[in-house]
């Protein structure tokens, strides 16, 4: 009686374990795709996140591109005239208000050191004034946002 | 075990990847960019620069930045290759006593291998310090043309940087390895590189658990740096036309140009037209001077066309050279920026009249390659758990004949989605549930996977009885559609084998029709498009003109350009239908004048011919590139 009941029990048995197998099979593979499609849904929502803070930086800049077009609408006649080059200057200086309130800094280069962490080098130069290695020209400016380099400045080096 | 790198080393840039939760992930350098120039210098006070820093200093320090050190790794001085590019290199290379090379840096000389470590042992740090754990074991990779001695040197390379190296993997199998392209047995494969400054075609087979590379090909001197160039003179000259200024001196003005340019040619591989702004680029006695130029897709293709005919032939020469047809080949898989360029997808698709993989990265396609090797060595890549995605969306009929996605497409399965619907009218008794399967907005247009009736709905107004549809697609593919009424708990479902069943060609044709569905970007585009063929149409008879101009009669020449200007001024006015009427009739006069000159001589008949076929074929070209587009 013993041993026949064991027969029976032995391919159930290993029916139960398969079964569980399957089932945790079936579960990891969902945790999985879960997981992975979480992942998918979550560098969407990030896309989305960017773009939406993208739209504040867009709404400051509208408001220099308003009064670019403000001045444009006052061209001067071919002597230029000091009050409109005033406003250029002012709308610049709006610009750059908006970037710093933004973290974006202007990287010092010149008479620095050249530093390739933050400068880029375009060319060297002869001058006498600058000792070797030292920025002795500034061809665009870099700039940090919130202390990372968003971009260097470009620079020609003294010989 | 501590997680594996995969570490594309390139000549001009290299990327590094893992592989993390079983899936590959590539990571970022400690200055937060995703690819690490492959150059080191040692600045004057002997310190160290690896990467985009060394990159930065060049200039001012040719004679000590190293960079395409790979050309040289494991190579004798005496190899023909070392000796072209030791004139093309501003560094000094010079033999060491065992016949190969060694390169100035500092005040001493070094082995291209130590070099190649430099740039490892950074990637090496830069991954420790953003995973936060100890990296020791990596995968690297080499192209497939290596020999013993370039491998055994890459491998010394990554010893000394502190790696210890499993592998080095070639470049291309590790791009169709990043495909799954490894499980297809007895597959042809070509993989297509088009680097910055390396042109590589490779042809693998794909055995019992092996890869093999059939053959090798390419230039290795030909890459997307050189369609800058093409560019950047393309600007000097349109300027110098303009404003009669030569930018060729100034070198901000150069720099400034040449970042115009690689941005151009990156903004038309997603649009038709794009515009290189360049206000104050220069100023002269007269004041400033700006420049601003258009340029279109088309006259970006005219330009490098000779580079991209070039690189199909030499894929051609390879498949000869390994008794291979395009046709014997089963995939093509695209590595390298340059190939994000539609004209190359387009070219390659022609050659061998399928769509090549194109979706991962091509800049990190291989890294992604190599840390997968990493994975399966490691066993962190599992088949059980490697999970397919949806390829089309499912879902099902609403009113209105409506497309109601459950499941979206490219999502990974297993999965379930569920969703609560109503009846439509008033005491409505059933419902029935019309599974589809694709991206059209109405029903009609897409597949039908099966349909099945909810009945016994107690009466009620529409809109108040639920019904709950759940999707659930297990991990074979397998749907299962269930609609259950709340009220009564009634339900009904079906059964759907096979929803990834479909083929390749099936599902790209199903993906391609919803988009050449989205009719407002169609209209725009068909605008751009005829714009397009009106430019290349002008730019061919013009060049008709100017080539044989003496063999054609001065009133026919006369009225040729007549309607070269109609033409050009149709296209500016943004009109479809005048482009298109315009086009056909240049289009016209355009073969008469073919005609006659084939009349005259033998030679001159090619050239029409060759116009007349060039006509012919633009438009098609122009319909698979708007599709392409949008993918």
């Amino acid at each position: 009686m013993e041993t026949q009941n064991n027969k029976e029990n032995t391919p159930t048995e290993l029916e139960e374990c398969q079964k569980i197998r399957d089932e945790y099979l079936a579960g990891w593979q969902r945790c999985r795709a879960d997981f992975l499609n979480y992942k998918k849904e979550e560098s969407q929502r990030a896309a989305e996140l960017i773009n939406f803070a993208k739209t504040n930086w867009a709404l400051e800049i509208l408001l220099v591109i308003d009064n670019f077009e403000r001045a444009m609408q006052h061209k001067p006649g071919p002597e230029i005239c000091l009050e409109w080059v005033k406003g250029v200057e002012l709308i610049e200086g709006q610009l750059k208000e908006f970037l710093k309130s933004e973290g974006v800094e202007e990287i010092k280069a010149m008479g620095e050191e050249f530093n390739p962490e933050f400068h880029e080098a375009i060319g060297e130069t002869e001058n006498s004034t600058r000792d070797s290695g030292i920025v002795a020209e500034v061809l665009e400016k870099g700039y940090t946002i919130n202390g990372k380099l968003l971009r260097p400045a470009k620079v020609k080096v003294a010989k | 075990m501590s997680k594996i790198l995969g570490i594309d080393l390139g000549t001009t840039n290299s990327a590094m990847a893992i592989v993390e939760g079983g899936e590959p992930k590539i990571i970022e350098n400690k200055e937060g960019a995703r690819t690490t120039p492959s150059v080191v210098s040692k600045n004057k006070s002997g310190e160290r620069l690896v990467g985009v820093i060394a990159k930065r200093q060049a200039i001012t320090n040719p004679q000590n930045t190293i960079f395409s050190v790979k050309r040289l790794i494991g190579r004798n001085f005496s190899d023909s290759e070392v000796q072209k590019d030791k004139s093309l290199l501003p560094y000094e290379i010079r033999e060491r006593q065992d016949g190969g090379v060694e390169v100035k840096l500092g005040d001493g000389w070094t082995t291209p291998q130590e070099v190649s470590a430099m740039i490892l042992q950074k990637l090496k740090q830069d991954a420790e310090d953003k995973l936060g754990e100890k990296i020791t074991d990596a995968i690297i990779t080499c192209p497939a043309y290596f020999d013993d001695s370039q491998r055994k040197a890459t491998k010394i390379a990554g010893e000394i940087a502190g790696l210890n190296v499993l592998r080095v993997i070639n470049e291309p199998t590790a791009a169709a390895l990043a495909y799954g392209l490894n499980k297809q047995k007895n597959h042809q494969i070509v993989v297509y590189d088009f680097g910055g400054g390396t042109f590589d075609i490779s042809v693998l087979e794909v055995g019992e658990d092996t890869v093999e590379v059939k053959g090798t090909g390419g230039d290795t001197h030909l890459g997307g740096d050189d369609f800058d160039q093409k560019v950047m003179n393309w600007i000097v000259e349109e300027f110098k036309k303009e404003q009669g200024v030569d930018l060729s001196k100034d070198t901000l003005g150069l720099q400034r140009i040449k970042e115009a340019a690689e941005k151009a040619k990156i903004e038309l591989s997603t649009s038709m037209e794009t515009e290189i702004n360049l206000p104050f680029v220069t100023s002269t006695d007269t004041g400033p001077k700006h420049l601003l130029l258009k340029i279109s897709r088309a006259q970006l293709e005219n330009m490098v066309g000779d580079y991209i005919e070039k690189s199909i032939s030499l894929v051609k020469q390879t498949l000869k050279e390994v008794k291979l047809e395009p046709k014997d080949i089963e995939e093509v898989v695209l590595v390298g920026g340059q190939t994000r360029m539609p004209k190359i997808q387009e070219e390659i698709k022609k050659l061998f009249g399928k769509e090549p993989n194109r979706e991962i990265n091509p800049d990190e396609v291989v890294a992604i390659g190599a840390a997968i090797q990493g994975g399966v060595l490691r066993g962190d890549v599992k088949d059980v758990l490697l999970l397919d995605v949806t390829p089309l969306s499912l879902g099902l009929e609403t009113l209105g004949g409506v497309n109601t996605i459950l499941i979206a497409k490219n999502t990974t399965v297993p999965t379930s989605k569920s969703q609560v619907f109503s009846t439509a009218a008033d005491n409505q008794p059933s419902v029935e549930i019309h599974v589809l399967q694709g991206e059209r907005p109405m029903a009609n247009d897409n597949k039908t996977l099966g349909r099945f009736i909810l009945d016994g709905i107690p009466a009620a107004l529409r809109g108040i009885p639920q019904i709950e549809v759940v999707f659930d697609i297990d991990a074979n593919g397998i749907l299962n559609v269930s609609a259950k009424d709340k009220a009564t708990n009634k339900s009904q479902s079906i059964r759907i084998e096979g929803t990834s069943g479909l083929s390749k060609d099936e599902i790209e044709k199903m993906r391609k029709d919803a988009e050449a569905h989205a009719e407002q970007d169609a209209k725009k585009k068909e605008l751009i498009e005829s714009k397009n063929i009106a430019e290349n149409l002008i730019y061919t008879v013009e060049k008709t003109l100017a080539e044989a101009g003496d063999k054609i009669p001065e009133d026919k020449k006369k009225a040729v350009q007549e309607k070269i200007e109609d033409l050009k001024k149709a296209k500016n006015d943004d009109n479809i239908e005048e482009i298109k009427k315009k086009t056909e009739e240049l289009s016209g006069i355009a073969q008469q004048v073919g005609a006659e000159l084939y009349k005259q001589t033998q030679q001159a008949s090619s050239q029409s011919e060759e116009s007349k076929k060039k006509e012919e074929e633009k438009p098609k070209d122009a319909e698979e590139g708007e599709y392409k587009e949008q993918n």
